[in-house]
């Protein structure tokens, strides 16, 4: 019975035998997909238009005498709609034979084999041998310029390309050339791609191996690739991606979806700037100067001499000074601040670079590539810390580097400081996960992992908080800073405990910051959750 | 293959049949007369009225590859084009139209241009123009010929009149003849099957076009530039 | 004065002023009562248009045979924003050639309709919008709309009405699909011509996103008359459900072919053997395609005693369409025609639709095959299924128009391609 009377605002329809109740002018595909059932598509895409071009997401409806398009048909009260009987699947034989006419088959090759929407639905439902005797139609490979190569022999014109170009970059760069069976994408000739900032987003919904990625080119086969749910880190918009690992390295970032915060895209300044992620030469286990030289110690070791060193400093009341990154996750951020706050208190600063303009996505206008090319600039700031320095992320370390009570750098390189930073230091601790010459003179230099190695949360520009996952094995001994600081917390002050899991972490967060309290890892949920009473971010460099 | 055959006329034009359905003798009105001539090509340049600027005359023989986007009256007809659709981009068609008119056919500088001037992208314009055939991708023959070859002519010989044709010419399918005055396409029905072979020539319509008539119509058409 | 072949069973209605070249003047137009209908239309009042039209049952002469009445009453009856009226004189369906005799022998009487129909579903603006290849129909045409402008016949206040509509000449640049009438309000918009997904339905969101009709250009010259003379006079011709007269496009192998304008439901023997003047060289008929390209063919026992109407074409196994005639002796290798008529539905995709988009090339490519003597029977079993698979799967009907020949060609005459298959010779080879 329908449910109408209860829910004027719902219809209930029968997919493939079960009920399901949607809001109205949700379609049958968008339906049938709340219960599981993934209707195949190609043209159709959650953030665009539909064209219902592709034929494939045709489906029987009861008493209608064609099949009928689900991506662009309305799910009406009482339909009985059957995706998978003889008609439907008949047709979707058919059409995948279609599709196959002029397709090379260079699966082999093809760097979207494994993940490729062709090879899946013909592996499920397509004809076991294509009876064309036809000579095949070829295009040839076209270099679109930017990131972006078209193998046009692969194209299944689904234009879903073009309809990213024109609706959400709002950049039309591509078009579809002639027609009928001699239709081609391209640009307007030599013209490409390049400069279009969020040009990228093509090779992530082409369905098929048409659209590749220059950079991932032949570097790996999907089926080799861990994918690890994640945050970018370029920016402080905080776009949701997965980071796609193989051999312990990021081979290539993927928009994940978040409807509330980039929805199903991501811009090309985020998406190519993760090799720093696989820089070598880490620092992979706890270096500590003492009477007896440097050398590096284990972790319990080198828990046990810094706490002791650092309730000295306590003792003789040495001032506290203290360096943060916005790139360290809130956990981390969170113990720095405690950890300052155990031994009386200081000032935190922390440096971030900044783009002169923010690049926008028009069709979606909640994703901007941000001034702030920070993922946590805004957990640093809700966590006590204030921004110094230029926007090239230099500079503004004038006090700290010659201070002379405890100075504790965590996250940045200092690589514009010489040798003589924190020179004059009572202590001086670096945490971080590369050796520079004004990191390599701390007392105490304890490697820590990037957000690549450990599960965390960053706030975004707007104090959204989104966690992210471990994608990479941590370098030697390498650990997580809210472990090590926390360790040394639970050292320095009688009623810390060292937390037992990074949402124990977080949870010190809400303790520190009143716009944290209430929020907790079980909690944030897929989209994120915004911190209390959010404010703007300094000097208005969102 | 035998095929119905009509008589020919003698008139004041050297070839069967003047581009009217048909002759049987008991049709006697002149070419221009069949064709409108006095109706045709009266629309001015600048477009004449408004409800009329988007239609395509050849107006001009010459046609100059480098000839500007748009001046003088072309450019009060381009004017008047942009009045008579709610949006820019409606006036894309008649705009591109009116480019070849003057230009002979669309290159790419010329879509650039024609997207700057409506607020379209290259590409968009590039997409479009290459729907449709009756905009030249590149330059063509001072007569651009185009012979029906579908079913009702093919019936009736079209495929033995396009031969003809590029026999005559000494060209291949979409090459222009040394002479730079032929240019011989196959095209899509062009709605004359009554009066098989159709042939538009520019902007003509010939129809009843047997291989016979190729040579003197080529030759009357070589007459006409003199 | 007599267009190039008339018969007396002809009822000249729409064709009455072809062959005479002041019929394209206002004058001439008036003439022949010319604007009359327009007169009394803006007298009668826009519902009582719809409902002569609707009584006189006159049908869609694009090819899909709607009531043209019951379309225009399709239009919102509360006017929002603008609505559009479209006339479809993008004529180019293999084998039709009536809407350009009628643009250029009698510009005014499209004009004319058109203002009748724009006055009765509310439109503000008309868009004829002509087949690019036609330049001396548009210049003929367009320079009626000046005529009728300065005459007060459109524009603002036609005739003192108090009622505006404007009429562009719209030039298409070269594409068959753009005879579809979604496909013809996006190339009306300057986009590729790509035919839309229904719903939403013309009427509802038309051309520049507003209420528009689309009605071909000899549905809209039947109109003035049908104003002028009321519902039942116009079904003094024709059958109940087809009533009125038409244009019959003969084409192929008769010995006069041509235009005739005959009542709906004339015999096709008579059209062919009388009418047309029969089949020239003595040879005998072997097939006929009775409305365009798009239509299942019939064969000689198919003809026989068919009813030239909506229905009685139905009867036998195809479609009237726009009552294009195309008529095959027995020397026609049939298999080249069925060939060349796919060769063009591929040129002619728009390339949207996948089964359209390669369906149609593949089977260019089998029937060519087969045509040069390579192929064999399984090709047929081939052409069918891919034939059935391209049928009912796309936006618009031109994937099903390319499978229509090639399934009744098979299905009646099988011989031609086996003849090809097995000896590489077309049937009838001399």
């Amino acid at each position: 019975m329908s449910q109408n009377g209860e829910f004027p605002d719902t219809v209930t329809l029968t997919i493939d035998g079960r009920e399901v109740t949607v809001p109205k002018g949700t379609t049958i595909l968008q339906a049938a997909e709340s219960l599981g059932n993934r209707i195949p598509h190609y043209c159709y895409h959650p953030g665009m238009s539909a064209p219902a071009q592709c034929r494939l997401c045709l489906v029987e409806v009861e008493g209608a005498p064609k099949l009928s398009p689900s991506c662009v048909s309305a799910a009406q009260d009482g339909q009985v709609v059957l995706t998978e009987s003889e008609k439907a699947k008949g047709m979707r034989e058919g059409v995948l034979e279609f599709y196959l006419k002029n397709h090379p088959l260079d699966c082999p090759i093809c760097d979207q084999s494994g993940e490729c929407k062709l090879q899946d639905y013909v592996h499920e439902e397509g004809r076991k041998h294509g009876r064309s005797r036809e000579p095949k139609r070829v295009f040839g490979r076209d270099d679109f310029g930017g990131d972006v190569l078209f193998y046009g022999d692969r194209c299944v014109m689904c234009t879903r390309c073009v309809r990213f170009m024109e609706e959400v970059a709002q950049d039309p760069l591509l078009t579809v050339v002639e027609r009928g069976s001699r239709s081609v994408i391209d640009t307007f000739f030599e013209e490409g791609l390049t400069g279009s900032p969020y040009a990228g987003n093509v090779v992530d919904i082409c369905p098929v191996g048409a659209l590749v990625s220059k950079d991932f080119l032949h570097k790996a086969r999907a089926w080799d690739l861990d994918h690890t749910p994640s945050i970018c880190p370029n920016c402080s918009q905080g776009c949701n991606i997965d980071l796609h690992t193989r051999d312990d390295a990021v081979q290539r970032l993927k928009p994940r979806p978040n409807l509330d915060v980039n929805a199903y895209w991501m811009c090309d300044y985020g998406r190519h700037r993760y090799e720093w992620i696989n820089r070598r030469d880490r620092l992979e286990a706890p270096v500590l100067r003492g009477e007896d030289g440097t050398r590096a110690r284990d972790w319990p070791d080198a828990i046990e001499d810094v706490a002791a060193r650092l309730m000295e400093a306590r003792e003789a009341e040495k001032p506290v000074r203290a360096v943060a990154s916005p790139h360290a996750s809130n956990e981390d951020l969170a113990a720095l601040r405690a950890v300052v706050e155990s031994l009386g208190g200081g000032d935190i600063v922390y440096r971030s670079r900044r783009a002169e303009d923010e690049v926008p996505l028009p069709g979606f206008s909640q994703l901007v590539r941000r001034r702030d090319l920070t993922p946590n600039a805004r957990g640093a700031e809700i966590l006590g810390a204030t921004r110094v320095g230029d926007d090239g992320a230099t500079g503004g370390l004038e006090e700290v580097s010659t201070h002379e009570g405890v100075v504790i750098v965590l996250g940045d390189e200092l690589s514009d400081q010489g040798a003589s930073f924190g020179q004059d230091a009572a202590l001086y601790l670096y945490l971080g996960s590369h050796s520079t010459p004004a990191a390599d003179r701390a007392d105490a230099l304890l490697p820590v992992t990037t957000f690549a190695e450990q599960e965390g949360s960053f706030t975004n520009f707007e104090g959204r908080v989104q966690r992210f996952w471990p994608a990479l094995r941590p370098p030697g001994a390498a650990r997580p800073a809210w472990m090590v600081l926390g360790a040394l917390l639970a050292r320095v002050r009688e009623d810390a405990r060292r937390p037992a899991h990074v949402a124990a972490a977080f949870l010190r967060a809400g303790e520190l910051a009143p716009e944290f309290e209430g929020l907790a890892f079980e909690t944030i949920g897929t989209r994120g959750a915004l911190v209390n009473d959010p404010v703007a971010l300094s000097g208005g460099g969102s | 293959m035998s095929r119905p055959t009509r008589s020919s006329s003698s008139g004041d034009i050297p070839f069967r049949n003047p581009g009217w359905a048909g002759n049987t003798g008991e049709f006697d009105l002149s070419e221009a007369e069949v064709r409108g001539t006095e109706y045709v090509g009266r629309i001015p340049a600048d477009g004449g009225h408004p409800g009329a600027s988007a239609t395509r005359p050849y107006m001009l023989e010459e046609k100059e590859p480098s000839a500007p986007l748009f001046e003088g009256p072309f450019r009060e007809r381009f004017e008047k084009i942009l009045t008579r659709y709610p949006e820019k981009q409606g006036a894309l068609l008649p705009a591109l139209g009116l480019a070849q008119e003057l230009r002979g056919h669309i290159s790419p500088e010329t879509m650039a241009e024609v997207a700057e001037m409506l607020g379209l992208s290259e590409a968009y314009v590039r997409g479009v123009t290459s729907f449709y055939t009756m905009y030249n991708k590149r330059p063509v023959g001072r007569f651009l010929i185009q012979v029906c070859t579908n079913i009702s002519c093919n019936l009736c010989g079209g495929d033995e009149v396009l031969e003809a044709f590029l026999e005559h010419t000494g060209t291949e399918l979409g090459e222009t003849s040394q002479d730079g005055l032929f240019t011989v396409m196959e095209v899509e029905c062009l709605a004359a099957c009554g009066f098989p072979t159709a042939v538009q020539i520019n902007s003509k319509y010939f129809e009843n076009v047997s291989v016979d008539d190729v040579p003197a119509l080529l030759d009357h058409l070589r007459s006409e530039v003199g | 004065m007599a267009y190039p072949y008339t018969h007396e069973k002809e009822v000249r209605v729409l064709s009455r002023g072809w062959g005479d070249p002041a019929t394209r003047t206002l004058e001439g137009w008036k003439a022949l009562e010319g604007y009359d209908g327009l007169a009394k239309a803006l007298e009668m009042g826009r519902e009582k248009v719809i409902e002569v039209v609707k009584a006189s049952g006159l049908r869609g002469r694009g090819g899909a045979g709607f009531p043209t009445g019951v379309k225009w009453s399709f239009m919102p009856k509360e006017k929002k924003g603008v609505h559009y009226l479209c006339c479809n004189a993008d004529e180019s369906e293999p084998g039709t050639f009536k809407d350009r005799e009628l643009m250029r022998w009698t510009p005014h009487q499209v004009v004319e309709g058109c203002l009748i129909a724009a006055y009765a579903i509310q439109a503000d603006h008309v868009y004829i919008y002509c087949r690019g290849e036609f330049f001396e129909a548009n210049q003929v045409l367009a320079r009626a709309v000046e005529e009728a402008y300065a005459a007060g016949l459109a524009g603002k206040d036609i005739l003192g009405s108090g009622a505006s509509i404007e009429v562009t000449v719209h030039q298409g640049a070269g594409a068959y699909i753009c005879g579809e009438e979604t496909a013809l309000m996006n190339s009306l918009e300057g986009k590729r011509g790509l035919p839309r997904i229904k719903p939403p339905f013309p009427a509802a969101v038309g051309a520049f996103e507003q209420p528009t009709t689309v009605n071909n250009v000899e549905t809209l010259c039947a109109i003035p008359h049908i104003v002028r003379n009321g519902g039942e006079w116009y079904r003094q011709w024709g059958s109940e459900k087809s009533p009125g007269t038409k244009l019959f496009c003969v084409s192929g192998h008769v010995r006069r072919p041509g235009n005739y304008e005959l009542p709906l439901g004339f015999p096709m023997n008579e059209l062919i053997e009388d009418v047309c003047g029969g089949i020239p060289n003595g040879r005998k008929l072997k097939a006929v395609i009775p409305g365009g390209a798009s239509v299942p063919i019939m064969d000689a026992e198919d003809c026989d005693g068919c009813s030239l109407d909506y229905e009685g074409v139905v009867e036998r196994g195809s479609m009237l369409g726009c009552a294009s005639v195309i008529v095959m002796d027995d020397s026609t290798n049939l298999v080249k025609q069925v060939r060349r008529m796919v060769d063009f539905f591929a040129h002619e995709s728009c390339g949207q639709c996948t089964p359209c988009r390669e369906g149609t090339t593949w089977l260019a490519q089998i029937l060519a095959r087969i045509e040069m003597g390579k192929g064999t029977e399984e090709d047929l079993d081939t052409l069918l299924d891919l034939g059935a698979q391209m049928t009912g799967t796309t936006i618009c009907v031109l994937s099903d128009s390319a499978a229509v020949p090639v399934a009744s060609s098979i299905e009646k005459f099988k011989d031609d391609y086996l003849s090809l298959i097995r000896r590489g010779e077309p049937v009838g080879a001399d």
